[in-house]
C-alpha cells in the first residue's frame, strides 16, 4: 500500500517500511457439516506485517494459524473482516503472482523432474523457455539442489523435496512468502540445517515472510516478530519483537537474549492455554 | 544360474540389452520346455487321440502346414481388437472426463453404463452384428463396446485422484482450468488410464473372437468355429495359441507405452 492510499484511508504510515500484509478484524467460522456444530477458528484478528518483515505465527494445534495463512494466500475467504496485501485483496496479489506458498508436505508433481517442478509457476505464468531455464538454474543454486535438476521427486530425501518446494515458491519472485510448517515433517537435524538455509534464502530474496510453526525456538531464531495465538478460537495474545542481531546463525541460540525470548514466548503460549481453560 | 549365464554372455561379448532380454526370457522358456515336453510324453505314453488333446508336435505341424493362412486370420482378429480398443478407449476417456467434471452427468448416466457393462458379450454381440453388418466393422463395434467402460471409469477415477495440496499450489500460482487439467489432473490420471488400457487389451481380443464366433468368414474365431465342426483339433489348438500370442503382443505394446508415458510412477520402479 502506498503512503498516499494509507493516508487517504486515515491510517498513519508505519515506520520506515510500508505495511504489506494486513488483517483487519478477521474472523473465521467453519460451518459444521452433518449435524456437527459450527467451529469458530479465528476471532477478531488484527495484524500488520511490514514489507520485508519476517513474522512467525505460533500457537497450539487447531488455533487457526494455518487458516490465517490460507486467507492471505486466497485459498479461503474470511467469514468476517478484511485481509489485504499492499492494500489490495489477496486475490489481486495471487493473480499478480506475488504470493509464494510452501506447505507442510512438499506437494511436488511426481511426473516432473526437479527442474520442471521448480519451473512450474513460471510455466503457468507463460514465461518463455529460456527465461525459465535461467531462473531455474538460479533457484537450484539458491536452495542447494544443484546437480539434482534431472532427478525425479521420489529419488530425493524429505529435506531435499522441501528445498525444491521452497525453490518453486520463489520462482516468480513473490513479494510475500507463506510458509505453513514447512519443516514440520522433518527430523531435528535436517530441520536446523534448513532453518539456517531459510535465513540465508530470505535475506537473498527480500520477500515478506509469514511462517506458521509449532516451535517457539524456530520462531525466535528466524523472525523479526513472533505472534502468539491462543487455542481455538484463535486470537492474538502476544506480539514479541525479536531484536536479536542479524544475520542469524545457529550460534544465535547461545545469545542470552535468545533464551529469554524463548522463555517469554513459552510463557505467553502457556498463558493462552490457561485462559482457554477458564 | 542367472549369474553364470550372465558371466558367459559377457565373456562372449553379448550387448547388455541382449543379456537383459535373456534374463527375462529364460525362466518362461524353461517352463515351456518342461510343460511342452511332459505334454508330448504323456500323449504318447497314454495314447490319447489327437481330437481329444493333440500333442504339441501335432499342433506345430498343423500350424506349419499353412502358416501364412493362419497368420492372415490372426492379423484380422488383431486389427479388430486393436481398432476397437483404440476407439472404445478414446470414447471412454472422453466420457470419463465428462464424468469427472460433472458429478451430475455421472450420477445421471453411470448407473446405466454399469448395467450395460454387466451384459455378457455373447448376448450383445449378435445384436451389434445385426446393426453393423457382416464385415469387420461389426467386430470392431463389439470390441469398442467392451473397451468403452473400463476406460470411462478409470479416467473418471484418475482425474479425481489428484493431490489436494497440489491443487492449492496450482491455485496460488494462478493456474487456469485448462492448465490444471493438462498439467495436474491428466498426469495424475495416467496410471489409472493404463490400468484401464490393460483391461481393454484382454477384453478386446476376447471380444473380437466372440464376435467372430457369432458370424464371420475370417479371423481366428472363424478358424476355431470351423475347425471344431470338422474336428480338426490340432489346427484349432494352433489358433488358440496364436490368439494367446496376439493378446501378449498387444499387452506388451501397452506395457511399453506405459513405461514411456509414466516412467516417474512408483509402479515403474526397477529397484524392487
Amino acid at each position: 500500500m502506498s503512503a498516499r492510499t494509507a493516508i487517504a484511508r486515515g491510517l498513519a504510515p508505519v515506520d520506515a517500511a510500508a505495511p504489506c500484509v494486513r488483517f483487519e478484524r478477521v474472523s473465521m467460522v467453519f460451518r459444521g457439516q452433518g449435524g456437527h456444530p459450527d467451529v469458530q477458528a479465528l476471532c477478531d484478528i488484527g495484524l500488520t506485517i511490514r514489507e520485508r518483515e519476517f513474522v512467525s505465527l505460533i500457537g497450539p494445534s487447531g488455533c487457526g494459524k494455518s487458516t490465517l495463512l490460507r486467507i492471505i494466500a486466497d485459498l479461503v475467504l474470511p467469514s468476517e473482516g478484511l485481509a489485504s496485501i499492499n492494500g489490495e485483496p489477496p486475490r489481486r496479489a495471487r493473480l499478480g503472482r506475488e504470493i509464494g506458498c510452501v506447505f507442510q508436505e512438499p506437494a511436488l508433481l511426481e511426473w516432473r523432474r526437479v527442474q520442471d517442478n521448480i519451473a512450474l509457476p513460471l510455466e503457468l505464468a507463460g514465461v518463455g523457455r529460456d527465461e525459465r531455464a535461467a531462473r531455474t538454474a538460479e533457484l537450484l543454486e539458491l536452495v542447494g539442489l544443484k546437480g539434482f535438476e534431472r532427478a525425479w521427486p521420489r529419488q530425493l530425501s524429505g529435506g531435499m523435496r522441501q528445498r525444491a518446494a521452497i525453490a518453486r515458491a520463489l520462482a516468480t519472485r513473490p513479494r510475500v512468502l507463506l510458509l505453513d510448517e514447512p519443516f514440520g515433517a522433518l527430523d531435528q537435524i535436517t530441520r536446523d540445517r534448513l532453518n539456517m538455509e531459510l535465513v540465508r534464502i530470505c535475506e537473498a530474496t527480500r520477500a515478506t515472510v509469514l511462517l506458521v510453526t509449532h516451535s517457539i525456538r524456530e520462531a525466535v531464531l528466524l523472525s523479526d516478530r513472533v505472534v502468539v495465538m491462543s487455542p481455538r478460537p484463535g486470537r492474538i495474545i502476544a506480539d514479541l519483537a525479536i531484536d536479536l542481531p542479524r544475520p542469524r546463525t545457529l550460534l544465535t541460540r547461545d545469545d542470552g537474549r535468545y533464551a529469554d525470548l524463548v522463555q517469554r514466548g513459552t510463557s505467553e503460549l502457556e498463558r493462552g492455554y490457561d485462559g482457554s481453560e477458564r | 544360474m542367472t549369474a553364470a549365464s550372465d558371466r558367459l554372455a559377457v565373456e562372449l561379448g553379448a550387448p547388455s540389452w541382449l543379456v537383459a532380454a535373456w534374463r527375462l526370457t529364460w525362466p518362461p522358456l524353461v517352463t515351456a520346455l518342461i510343460v511342452g515336453g511332459g505334454w508330448e510324453l504323456l500323449i504318447w505314453a497314454l495314447e490319447i487321440p489327437a481330437y481329444y488333446i493333440p500333442a504339441p508336435s501335432r499342433i506345430w505341424q498343423a500350424f506349419w502346414a499353412n502358416p501364412g493362412n493362419l497368420m492372415v486370420h490372426a492379423g484380422i482378429t488383431l486389427l479388430e481388437a486393436v481398432s476397437g480398443c483404440v476407439i472404445g478407449s478414446l470414447l471412454g476417456a472422453m466420457l470419463g472426463t465428462g464424468f469427472a467434471y460433472s458429478p451430475l452427468l455421472a450420477r445421471g448416466l453411470l448407473p446405466y453404463f454399469i448395467a450395460a457393462n454387466t451384459i455378457p458379450v455373447v448376448a450383445i454381440a449378435p445384436i451389434i452384428i445385426l446393426w453393423f453388418g457382416h464385415g469387420i466393422e461389426s467386430k470392431i463395434a463389439v470390441t469398442t463396446f467392451l473397451s468403452f467402460f473400463p476406460l470411462a471409469l478409470n479416467m473418471m477415477k484418475g482425474l479425481q485422484s489428484y493431490d489436494r495440496v497440489i491443487m492449492d499450489v496450482f491455485h496460488v500460482a494462478a493456474a487456469n482450468p485448462w492448465q490444471r487439467f493438462l498439467k495436474m489432473r491428466l498426469p495424475s490420471a495416467l496410471p489409472y488410464v493404463f490400468v484401464g488400457l490393460k483391461i481393454n487389451v484382454t477384453f478386446s481380443v476376447i471380444g473380437a473372437i466372440v464376435a467372430e464366433f457369432v458370424q464371420a468368414d475370417r479371423g481366428l474365431g472363424f478358424i476355431i468355429m470351423t475347425t471344431y465342426r470338422s474336428l480338426n483339433m490340432p489346427r484349432l489348438w494352433a489358433a488358440l495359441f496364436i490368439s494367446a500370442l496376439i493378446g501378449m503382443v498387444f499387452f506388451g505394446i501397452v506395457n511399453a507405452l506405459e513405461r514411456l508415458a509414466i516412467p516417474w510412477h512408483s509402479s515403474m520402479r526397477t529397484d524392487v
